[in-house]
């Protein structure tokens, strides 16, 4: 499997790229400061893109990478469901974003009862939200169920 | 030596006096839960509870504080070794191998290490800061811009070239950390650099959200996925206790790892951090079998967490002795003595002896305490991993959320912390190490303001370096580390195929 390797390395390449050209177009201050803001960060480009390049000419050699299965799927399908809850936390609110969160999470991983599948959910929302916000004093947002509440 | 003693017995009387022992048990009783959460490190658990102090004599509050701190500390690595949710940046290093170990069922004697090296590192760094205190404060001052860029760029190369089997995949790493650290507005001009136009990015990313990130969410994506395919598997708990056999074997990287963590806790900039970092590599490189690093090896759980105790300890001899708060714990503690009337100053030890021997007697018992304290609880800690991975890892996602997100109240942090997560996954498949991103990111900014202050200094000649024999002494140190490996592993590789 040289080619997720390669396709690593590319990747690499084009981070160092990127960042090397977000850091050339950058004003430009010195105040009394040789080196200035821009200096480092392209000198943290180059050296990233000449790493892409020099991993991509001559990759690693070493135990090949697992192949991507139709398991992997799973890990996406998780990754996706944490952007759910992270952009859900502050609209529906911490605790019903936890509960939802945690019911599909351990349905996706194959939790078949449903009295569990609820009251486990059920039962850490509401607990992590009282120990942060009650005993902690951390506060967590309630979102537009707490604008109803009021 | 008589006077160190008396002024120890002094001390101890003050931490004795029942009500100092109870502030000591508070704060090590809710620095271990403040450790245990992920999220709110130890800087940020002192400067929540500051409160708690209003009022109180000078030495009693920060005999509290002390105890937070050190209590944070021992609970920092409990979450790192059960979950690979590391709480703190210092606890990254103890997930590498913990993590491993509780994966094969080694769970309990990797907490128990963890708690017993603390313990003695502990001990060894209060004996260390009351005897050197003074005269190592003299060669930390020697410590400018230049010797500290220096200090970072061997701390970097060191990690860089033993955490994999690649350098150059290491570097990608380093790279990759030192890139996430510029993110945000620039602190002496304020350039606003790479945010792309997003406000919350100016502050910069925070690097909680970048280890349970790349940790964490990474860690539990790749596991969901061999779960599915039938890979993942924990084995059952063996043994809850250390064997005698364990702690023989760790006791040399335990006393290794305290007095290193000692002197670079000393030093300025990240210490602690560093200073685990460094132990670790340093236990890889002595050990007869470098491989079994990161796949469970106990002397890699033993030695970072003995020398972020004794770095603790190295970091307070500059607040102690000249007045100077190197780091953002020190930092709480200088403040929090400020409020109580006491201004830390190199006058401090003359002044009040009362504060500064009372906190050197308090951190003696803590360390009792935070033992007694934490090892019953291994047994209550291992059995959370009797929990079905269908419901454990939903349930370590959702308490590392609300771990990032209290540390800055951002839904943008979660978003960030999956994509990091994502970002893990791949670089795992890769075999691209993740723990130098966390150390370049830890460093990064202290690294670009060192470089840019020594310039100043010097008004842009590069020649100060080679002034100073402290950083080329570091510098050359660096070039040996990163040419060593593959020499080192040639000959390792040679010697098998002989015997």
């Amino acid at each position: 499997m040289k080619r997720a390797e390669r396709i690593g390395a590319a990747v690499v390449l084009l981070l160092g790229a990127g960042y090397l050209w977000d850091a050339l177009l950058m004003e430009d201050v010195t105040i009394g400061d040789p080196l200035g803001p821009k200096v480092f960060p392209v000198i943290l480009g180059v050296l990233m893109a000449m790493l892409g390049l020099s991993l991509l000419i001559r990759p690693v050699d070493g135990s090949p990478p697992r192949p991507l299965t139709s398991s992997a799927a799973y890990a996406l399908v998780l990754a996706l469901m944490l952007c759910a809850y992270g952009l859900g936390i502050e609209w529906i609110g911490y605790p019903v974003a936890t509960f939802l969160f945690l019911l599909a999470a351990s349905r996706l991983l194959g939790e078949k009862s449903w009295v569990a599948g609820l009251v486990i959910p059920l039962a850490l929302s509401l607990g992590v939200f009282g120990l942060f916000t009650r005993v902690l004093d951390i506060p967590l947002p309630l979102g537009w169920i707490g604008k109803l509440m009021e | 030596m008589i006077e160190i003693l008396n002024h120890l017995g002094y001390g101890l009387q003050i931490a004795l006096a029942p009500i100092n022992l109870l502030y000591a048990f508070i704060g090590c009783l809710v620095g271990t839960l403040i450790g245990v959460l992920p999220g709110i490190g130890p800087a940020g658990g002192m400067a929540l509870l500051i409160p708690l102090t209003y009022g109180k004599e000078p030495a009693s509050a920060i005999i509290l504080l002390a105890g937070i701190y050190y209590g944070a500390m021992y609970g920092g690595s409990t979450t790192s070794i059960l979950l690979n949710v590391p709480g703190e940046a210092a606890s990254v290093v103890t997930s590498l191998d913990g993590y491993q170990m509780a994966r094969k069922g080694r769970a309990g004697p990797a907490l128990s290490i963890a708690a017993i090296g603390s313990f003695i590192a502990g001990t060894i760094g209060v004996a260390l800061l009351m005897v050197l205190g003074p005269p190592l404060a003299k060669v930390a001052l020697q410590f400018g811009p230049a010797e500290t860029f220096a200090l970072m760029v061997f701390g970097l190369s060191t990690v860089t070239s033993l955490a994999g089997k690649s350098v150059r995949k290491g570097l990608v790493a380093t790279t990759f950390g030192l890139m996430l650290a510029t993110v945000g507005s620039d602190l002496p001009t304020g350039i606003i650099r790479f945010t792309f136009d997003i406000p919350k990015l100016m502050e910069g990313v925070d690097i909680i959200v970048v280890a349970i990130g790349l940790f964490a969410v990474s860690e539990i994506l790749s596991s969901a996925e061999e779960m599915r395919a039938g890979e993942f598997l924990v084995e059952k708990v063996s043994r809850i206790w250390l064997s005698l056999q364990d702690f023989l074997e760790s006791i040399g990287a335990i006393l290794r790892g305290s007095f290193l963590g000692f002197l670079i806790g000393v030093l300025p900039g990240a210490a602690h951090v560093t200073a685990s970092f460094l132990s670790y590599t340093l236990e890889k490189r002595l050990s007869k079998h470098p491989e079994r690093f990161g796949q469970g090896e106990i002397r890699g759980v033993a030695a970072p967490e003995s020398a972020n105790n004794s770095a603790a300890c190295g970091a307070l001899i500059p607040l102690l002795t000249m007045g100077l708060p190197a780091s953002a714990v020190t930092a709480v503690l200088y403040g929090a003595l400020l409020m109580t009337g006491v201004r830390p100053s190199p006058f401090l030890f003359q002044k009040h002896p009362d504060v500064v021997w009372g906190l050197i007697g308090s951190m003696y018992i803590g360390n009792v305490m935070l033992l007694v304290l934490n090892l019953p609880l291994v047994a209550l800690w291992v059995k959370i991993l009797r929990t079905p991975p269908r419901w454990l890892f939903p349930i370590v996602l959702a308490v590392s959320f609300v771990g990032v997100y209290s540390v800055n109240a951002a839904a943008l942090d979660l978003l960030l912390a999956t994509l990091l997560g994502v970002v893990g996954y791949f670089m795992r498949r890769l075999d691209y190490p993740l723990a130098p991103v966390i150390l370049g990111l830890v460093l990064g900014n202290l690294l670009e303001q060192a470089l840019r202050q020594t310039l100043m200094i010097s008004g842009g000649s590069l020649d100060i370096f080679w002034r100073s024999p402290i950083a080329i002494t570091l510098f050359v140190l660096a070039a040996v580390v990163v040419a060593m490996p593959k020499v080192l592993y040639r000959s390792q590789s040679k010697l098998e195929v002989e015997t």
